[in-house]
């Protein structure tokens, strides 16, 4: 097992889809990303010459590397923002860029490779992301990664190889038609006409999701090919052959359905374009849908609705506040109506969308967590939220809300945890349904021990219910109603009073009952 | 080559497992500081391999089955390039010129050599090799921590390998090098476990409890505790290791300790209580800084199990802890609530750090005790009747809730603001008392009164 030492710089994994390492796009609306300002760049220039020495064959002479001015200037190039590709983040530009540099430095070729012909690292990753996507299997082959542009010479470096190595002329394959050029006036056709699908290549969550699509979509070549057809038919890849179109990139889906509502039908091959609706669409969908719960409260046609609306959105890859509004809707209704698991589905989701700063509201779902964790009696991620949480998130009111509750619960001061309950914001009251009756147990094992009896009202105040006749009916439900003494008062009105001492026992084991069964669906 | 691995080959054939350890270790010994340099330069990056085979092969005293000869040249091939490698890092340090990624380079060199230990323990290297690996495995924790430190220093770092990955939720970035090693703790200690050989002199299974403290040593530090659950378990569900007590107490006290915190963050605070114990019994007197860790859970695991704070001895003897419970501490002593809740939010950051906040939170509940007992003293005596004497008279058992709540609302106020608080919190907080055990009696609401027991109305506290 004795492995060879890490090189400094590794071929892609080969498991990951290439189109993956897009970093997060903000909106789909959006022309293509801002141009990172230029200051930014030359920032960049001086971590990489500062930090970025080739890693392996380091030598204390070669400490004090002075980088060459061609190199500086490529470096300066593929930050510009005239050479920003749409759908390429500046962070994965500056990994390859790195990954460029440390393997020519490595080889010493720094100084004999014609750096202002070489392709961009944004070029490179284009020309990768469509290698990649395109081999029939990419959990068998890897995809060619910088490295193996470097040993296999695949037509990007064609026209570009250093100097040092000839090699890479004779392999190549269709290499003028791909060339990426520099020019401007020249651009590559991906570039120019294939706006769209570029535009709409975001990173999604759902590693395995994304993983199974992959795999799906390279298994089924058929349709593949028509939905590539469909893609690219515009693109004037004329030099291309047939066999090289079959390999155009199976990115991310672009809807064409134009209908508002659709049945939700859980994918086993990738959608056809004609059956996805594109974010104009949803957008109208949700605000339809929005309107039906006002008026109609059907859940399971809600739930159905809302499911076929996210996956639209995962499949054509559309992760902006729009998707966080998607789910952040879906969770309030899930909660309303006590689905956990769809609830703790769009959660999951929502955590890792607030994290990419789209928006949305993540104090009320922080809030919604701890309130979750003190339904499960989750300690030990209880202790980590606790730990998560920043000054700023403390001073959210659901936030500051929900670990009031935490806090009455962990003393025992069911006093304090019903008017909590009483005045929750948001949906939190819905959450808190989840597991009132049980601390309402655990209130009356408490108050049996320290009270012979007393009065309804008092209990009926204590537990937060609405009226007397609820906590009746709460008594009832729980076989408790004996305790239960009716006396006259002046004004010939039935009251009651509560022998809670005799129920000790009983509640007892209630709530011993209530916090053994707590059911956990899909839970984060 | 052959001088430089004679002492491997007399500890080999006395079985001297600690020996070949420490041949193995990344440190020289004091008594032999030039050991490791002096290995390194027994050979070179050429000859290193047929070296290592020669000199294992062609010797009197040794005789290695053939799977045991690979074994040991695998495990010294990659030692001595491991040993290259430290000794560049300790020239580097002792210049004071570490460079970009020799930390790195450490650890994959050590790693190579923690690898051949997965390849080669579980079948071909003797049972007492347990010694050598697990300390190997050891050290495996130490260069990956440095080596993460240093890959985050690099700032850049591992982005490239991190984004593809994935994207909504990365995962945490500063450990990627130990969370590789705890891959190789794992096999290794499944390694251990799973060894067939029953005979106490001659198994592996030794190993189980030092990999299983390295485990939860990593998860702890990966944040990932949940995953010790799953150690733990697979430990209770063996029932062929050697008897516990026969097993090193280090390991013991080490397994002890962590089993007792991980209690505490499940709130099973009887079984932290006694494991914590149990650790803080078998801690040498002069391991301080491990007297320290133990205490840092006991203290707040006694408070709730036995309502009961250090002895300010004992704080004195640890400053650190002093400084972090001990406002809290005397807040609880004096029954001082809104001292302890400042107390409590001050430390926060750290209690919660340390994972003892929600445990520390119950301690509002001895503060409050405390308080409620002051109110109860503080009625003094019903009068003397006849016959009795001041040595048997009785407490005033019967105290108005207004006595209650007028203590409770001057101590919850702070820096002069009440504290919202009507009566009926009040009697709930009394309620609370009465349910925990803290306080024996009972309310009556139509008198506004609370009856305490004549004996042993505060239980614990003498009265």
């Amino acid at each position: 097992m004795s492995m060879p030492a890490m090189p400094g710089w590794q071929p892609i994994p080969p498991q990951s889809p290439a189109y993956n390492a897009v970093p997060a796009r903000t909106t789909l609306a959006r022309p293509p990303p801002p141009p990172p300002p230029v200051r930014a760049g030359r920032r960049r220039t001086v971590r990489i010459s500062r930090f970025d020495i080739p890693p392996q064959d380091q030598t204390p002479e070669k400490k004090p590397m002075v980088w060459p001015t061609p190199v500086r200037e490529y470096v300066g190039r593929a930050f510009e923002p005239r050479n920003a590709m749409p759908g390429i983040s500046t962070e994965a530009v500056q990994v390859k860029l790195k990954e460029i540099i440390n393997h020519f430095a490595e080889h010493k070729m720094l100084t004999e490779l014609n750096w202002a012909q070489h392709p961009l690292p944004q070029q490179i990753i284009a020309e990768e992301r469509k290698f990649a996507v395109a081999l029939p299997s990419p959990h068998v082959s890897a995809p060619p990664s910088f490295a193996s542009h470097m040993h296999a010479a695949p037509f990007s470096f064609a026209h570009s190889s250093p100097p040092a190595s000839p090699q890479p002329t004779r392999k190549r394959k269709s290499g003028e038609v791909l060339n990426p050029m520099l020019d401007e006036e020249n651009l590559p056709p991906w570039r120019k006409t294939n706006n769209v699908s570029l535009k709409d290549r975001m990173t999604f969550g759902h590693q395995d999701k994304k993983q199974k699509n992959s795999a799906l979509n390279s298994k089924s070549n058929a349709a593949d090919l028509e939905k590539r057809k469909q893609r690219f038919q515009s693109n004037n890849v004329d030099a291309r052959n047939d066999s090289e179109s079959d390999l155009m990139p199976a990115g991310p889906v672009v809807g064409t359905n134009m209908c508002l509502e659709k049945p939700y039908f859980r994918l086993t091959a990738p959608p056809k374009p004609d059956t996805v609706r594109p974010q104009h669409v949803l957008e109208k969908t949700l605000e339809m849908l929005g309107q039906k719960w006002k008026t109609e409260k059907k859940y399971t046609y809600m739930c159905n609705q809302f499911k076929s609306l996210r996956q639209d959105l995962t499949v054509q890859h559309i992760k902006n506040s729009f998707t966080v509004k998607v789910y952040e809707y879906h969770a309030r209704i899930a909660l309303e109506k006590g689905d956990l698991g769809e609830y703790n589905q769009c959660q999951t989701q929502l955590r890792a969308l607030y994290k990419s700063n789209l928006g949305g509201n993540p104090g009320e779902f922080v809030g919604y967590r701890i309130l979750y964790f003190v339904y499960t009696c989750n300690k030990v991620d209880m202790n980590d939220l606790l730990a998560e949480l920043t000054p700023a998130d403390k001073k959210e009111p659901a936030v500051k809300h929900a670990l009031a509750v935490r806090a009455a619960l962990a003393l025992g001061n069911y006093h304090k945890f019903f008017r909590l309950y009483l005045e929750a914001p948001n949906m939190g009251a819905y959450l808190m349904d989840m597991f009132i009756e049980r601390e309402r147990l655990n209130a009356l094992a408490n108050i049996s021990r320290a009270y012979n009896t007393v009065a309804l009202q008092f209990l009926s105040n204590e537990l937060g219910f609405d009226s007397n006749e609820h906590c009746v009916d709460f008594f009832a439900a729980h076989n408790a109603q004996t305790l239960l003494e009716p006396t006259m008062t002046g004004s010939n009105e039935v009251t009651y009073r509560v022998k809670v001492k005799e129920g000790a026992g009983l509640f007892d084991s209630l709530r011993a009952a209530a916090f053994g069964k707590i059911d956990i669906k899909g839970q984060i | 080559m052959q001088t430089a691995l004679e002492p491997f080959r007399k500890a080999h054939a006395a079985r001297n497992a600690w020996g070949v350890a420490r041949l193995l270790s990344p440190i020289a010994s004091p008594d032999n500081p030039a050991r490791l340099y002096n290995f390194y330069r027994a050979t070179n990056e050429h000859l290193v391999e047929n070296d290592v085979r020669h000199s294992l092969r062609y010797n009197k005293s040794n005789k290695f089955s053939n799977n045991e000869f690979n074994a040991w040249t695998d495990i010294f091939v990659s030692y001595w390039r491991a040993v290259g490698h430290i000794l560049v890092v300790e020239e580097a340090q002792n210049r004071g010129r570490l460079e970009d990624r020799q930390l790195v380079d450490r650890y994959e060199a050590w790693r190579e050599l923690a690898n051949n230990f997965v390849k080669y323990f579980a079948q071909d290297l003797p049972s007492w090799a347990t010694v050598a690996m697990y300390t190997t495995a050891g050290h495996l924790r130490t260069f990956a921590i440095r080596a993460d430190q240093q890959l985050v220093a690099l700032g850049t770092s591992n982005a490239y390998t991190l984004s593809l990955q994935e994207n909504m939720v990365p995962t945490a970035p500063e450990n990627q090098k130990l969370e590789e090693a705890a891959r190789i703790f794992h096999s290794l200690f499944a390694a251990c476990l799973r060894d067939r050989n029953f005979d106490p002199d001659d198994t592996r299974k030794w190993g189980v409890y030092y990999m299983a403290n390295l485990q939860f040593k990593t998860f702890f530090r990966l944040r990932n505790i949940n995953l010790s659950k799953n150690i733990i378990r697979s430990i209770d569900a063996q029932s062929d290791l050697p008897p516990f007590d026969d097993y090193p107490k280090a390991h013991r006290v080490t397994y002890k300790y962590y089993l007792g915190v991980i209690a505490i963050f499940q709130e099973d605070y009887s079984t932290a209580d006694e494991c914590l114990t149990e650790a803080w019994d078998g801690c040498l007197l002069s391991a301080l800084k491990h007297q320290e860790l133990i205490l840092t859970y006991l203290i707040p695991c006694r408070l709730v199990t036995k309502h009961r704070v250090p002895s300010q001895d004992l704080l004195d003897s640890f400053p650190n802890l002093k400084h972090m419970y001990g406002p809290l501490l005397s807040c609880i002593k004096r029954g001082d609530i809104s001292g302890f809740d400042r107390a409590l939010t001050a430390g926060e950051a750290d209690f919660v750090r340390r994972k003892v906040y929600l445990t520390l939170e119950r301690g509002r509940d001895i503060a409050q005790r405390n308080l409620l007992r002051k109110v109860f003293l503080a009625a003094g005596f019903d009068d003397l009747k006849e016959g009795q004497t001041e040595a048997d008279r009785i407490r005033k058992t019967r105290i108005p809730l207004a006595h209650f709540a007028a203590a409770l609302k001057m101590n919850a106020g702070g820096e002069g603001r009440i504290q919202h608080l009507d009566d009926d919190e009040v009697e709930c907080m009394v309620a609370n008392m009465i349910y925990k055990g803290l306080m024996k009696g009972y309310i009556s609401r139509e008198h506004a009164m609370v009856v305490l027991n004549k004996k042993g109305a505060f239980p614990g506290t003498g009265v």
